[in-house]
């Protein structure tokens, strides 16, 4: 064989080789080998038929954050780090160049959001998500921060608008 | 000359080995040195740069020196400074004085390699096969540098990379003192000074190019391992050592192969090829990194002997022109770990903040109870805060496991899920400085094209 064949034959393998590696990890998802996308806040999303004070306050809190987010052009998961702390939340304001006056009405926003899609979902009878409305409305930051990490406690105080017993607001739950 | 000349080619062939190892060597240790001497990465690639730079700019001037002043004492000096320096390399603790240290190095390694191929022709009789045994040499070092790095480090220190360098280099100069001895006491020259003709332009520029390919894929493959799949240095040595390997494979083609335009083309499409196929992993293991690695190690035997061999192909004098070579090589090094750090680094710290909002949002949606979420929460902030700046390893935010098997079995596939997007986040990141080695590589081909008449 001459050298210019097996010259020839050289690059003819290298090229084919290079063409199926990359063909080979590109059809395997190579290119779309990214961290999966964060969902857009402003867009609603349908509960999953919670069962329970626990799992209605899990939708509760990610219907609040949804809200809040949207509100303040932020991911849900963004504003749910910076909720965290008081550390993070100073961090995250600086950030953003958001004031505690916004910041404060942006999750009172996801939290009257949260009312909605709990009423929405059936979750909630329209009987307390009033009452729990206006209770929304004037809550000052810290608190509003502190039921959105724990939302069970604010049904908790629906409860205790409505009437001393655990059982009643259970009742109004599916 | 009464020695022996075997023992004189080893020893001159080790010198150039373990001046060219030194360009790579530190690769898998920049991890270990950026954490104890509290640098960034990009500030801890200049003990790379700093090396391949002074390298690329001191190695035709180190040649003539080599010429005017003899080889054997350019060498034998070269040596000895290469020694000292690498010793002040140990000993630093910090980034200036070890980055400092390493351009001594570099300018005491480029005095010494490009003497002893103004040796190697007297020693061994011929040019041409003085030509093959440097450029093997050279090609030998640089493959194996990072593996060898990789296990001193994770086995003693980085420090240990310098100081082991210190008796291989004067082992390397004591056959080299009797040149160096012959020369003083004679006052002739083991090599006539004869007029220096011009480098051959493509074949260097080629080098650069494919250089800066190379470098590039060494240095992102290694901090892939280490920083983005945290194996440790011994682990990523292992992984790494697969194109040295191949690189041997390569070299029998060589000789299959006359032609060196066609080797080299052929080289450089393997390792784009390759980078390529880095750039586009479609999982974070690394079993996938290796069909890569095959393609660049067999790249690059096939093409920078073809191109060295062609840029000191009845050239003379051979010093000259191996110091072009060298200085190509180094130049294109630095060029592809400028080029491809700062995008790195930017890539790294978008691909940290999705992966780390994509992690959340798996927490967030996962079926695990709010109070063991908001613990959870707080120990993966925790651990995002400690390894600030990087990817981090979220394992140990998850331990202890819950003792209950059914909240188990949800904590240890939220860790899985979590974990993916952080391999996600960590691979994704390297994508686009792979695919952009991958492009210098290609570019490569137009000298290569180029030359087609000048024949490489």
């Amino acid at each position: 064989m001459s050298g210019e064949r097996r010259g020839a034959i050289l690059v003819g393998c290298a090229i084919v080789a290079a063409v199926v590696l990359v063909g080979v990890y590109l059809a395997a998802g190579g290119a779309s080998y990214t961290p999966e996308k964060t969902q857009d806040p402003c867009k609603h999303r349908a509960w999953t038929n919670p069962e329970g004070l626990q799992e209605i306050a899990q939708q509760f809190t990610l219907s609040a954050l949804d809200g809040a987010a949207c509100q303040l052009g932020v991911s849900r998961e963004t504003l749910a780090r910076a909720l965290a702390t008081p550390e993070e939340r100073e961090h995250f304001t600086e950030r953003y160049d958001i004031t505690d006056a916004q910041l404060a009405k942006a999750v009172r926003a996801g939290l009257l959001r949260a009312v909605d899609d709990a009423e929405e979902a059936g979750a909630l009878s329209p009987v307390l998500a009033g009452p729990l409305r206006e209770t929304l409305r004037d809550i000052p930051l810290d608190r509003a921060i502190e039921l959105i990490n724990n939302a069970e406690s604010l049904l908790d105080q629906a409860q205790g608008i409505l009437g001393p017993a655990q059982e009643l607001l259970e009742g109004f739950l599916p | 000359m009464s020695e022996a000349p075997r023992p004189r080619v080893a020893a001159l062939a080790l010198a150039v080995g373990l001046v060219l190892a030194d360009s790579s060597i530190v690769v898998l240790a920049l991890p270990e040195i950026y954490r104890e001497l509290d640098a960034s990465v990009a500030a801890v690639s200049w003990v790379l740069v700093s090396f391949n730079l002074v390298m690329a700019l001191a190695a035709v001037p180190a040649a003539h020196l080599a010429r005017r002043l003899g080889p054997g004492r350019a060498a034998a000096i070269g040596l000895a400074v290469f020694a000292g320096a690498s010793l002040a390399c140990a000993l630093s603790e910090h980034l200036s004085t070890l980055i400092a240290a390493r351009c001594i190095q570099a300018l005491g390694g480029a005095a010494a390699v490009t003497a002893v191929l103004e040796l190697l022709p007297a020693t061994v009789g011929s040019e041409r096969r003085a030509a093959t045994i440097w450029a093997t040499a050279g090609a030998t070092g640089a493959a194996l540098g990072p593996a060898v790095g990789g296990l001193l480090t994770e086995l003693v220190s980085w420090q240990s990379i310098f100081l082991i360098q210190v008796p291989i280099a004067i082992a390397a100069a004591v056959p080299i003192l009797a040149v160096a001895r012959h020369e003083a006491a004679t006052g002739v020259l083991s090599t006539e000074l004869r007029q220096t003709g011009r480098p051959h332009l493509l074949a260097n520029l080629a080098l650069a190019l494919i250089s800066a390919a190379i470098a590039g894929a060494l240095f992102l493959l290694v901090l892939l391992l280490i920083e983005g799949w945290r194996l440790s240095p011994i682990g990523a040595a292992i992984v790494v050592s697969v194109m040295p390997l191949c690189a041997l494979l390569g070299s029998r083609v060589n000789g299959w192969v006359s032609s060196a335009r066609a080797r080299a083309a052929a080289g450089a499409i393997l390792i784009s090829g390759g980078l390529g196929g880095l750039a586009l992993l479609p999982k974070a293991e690394v079993a996938l990194t290796l069909p890569p690695q095959v393609m660049i190690g067999i790249g690059l035997a096939l093409v920078l002997s073809a191109l060295t061999e062609t840029a000191l192909g009845g050239r003379a004098p051979q010093a000259i022109h191996g110091g072009w070579t060298i200085s190509a090589r180094h130049a294109g090094v630095v060029i592809g770990i400028l080029a491809v750090t700062p995008i790195f680094t930017h890539d790294i710290a978008q691909q940290r903040h999705d992966a780390i909002d994509a992690g959340t949002a798996v927490v967030l949606d996962s079926k695990v109870s709010p109070l063991l979420k908001i613990d959870l929460a707080q120990k993966i902030g925790d651990r995002l805060d400690e390894e600030k700046g990087k990817v981090p390893t979220i394992g140990p935010a998850f331990e202890p496991l819950p003792d209950d098997p059914g909240e188990r079995e949800e904590v240890v596939q939220l860790r899985e899920e979590l974990q993916d997007q952080l391999n996600r986040g960590a691979t994704h990141a390297f994508s686009p400085s792979f695919g952009i080695a991958a492009l210098i590589g290609l570019l490569s081909l137009l000298p290569i094209g180029l030359a087609r008449r000048v024949e490489l």
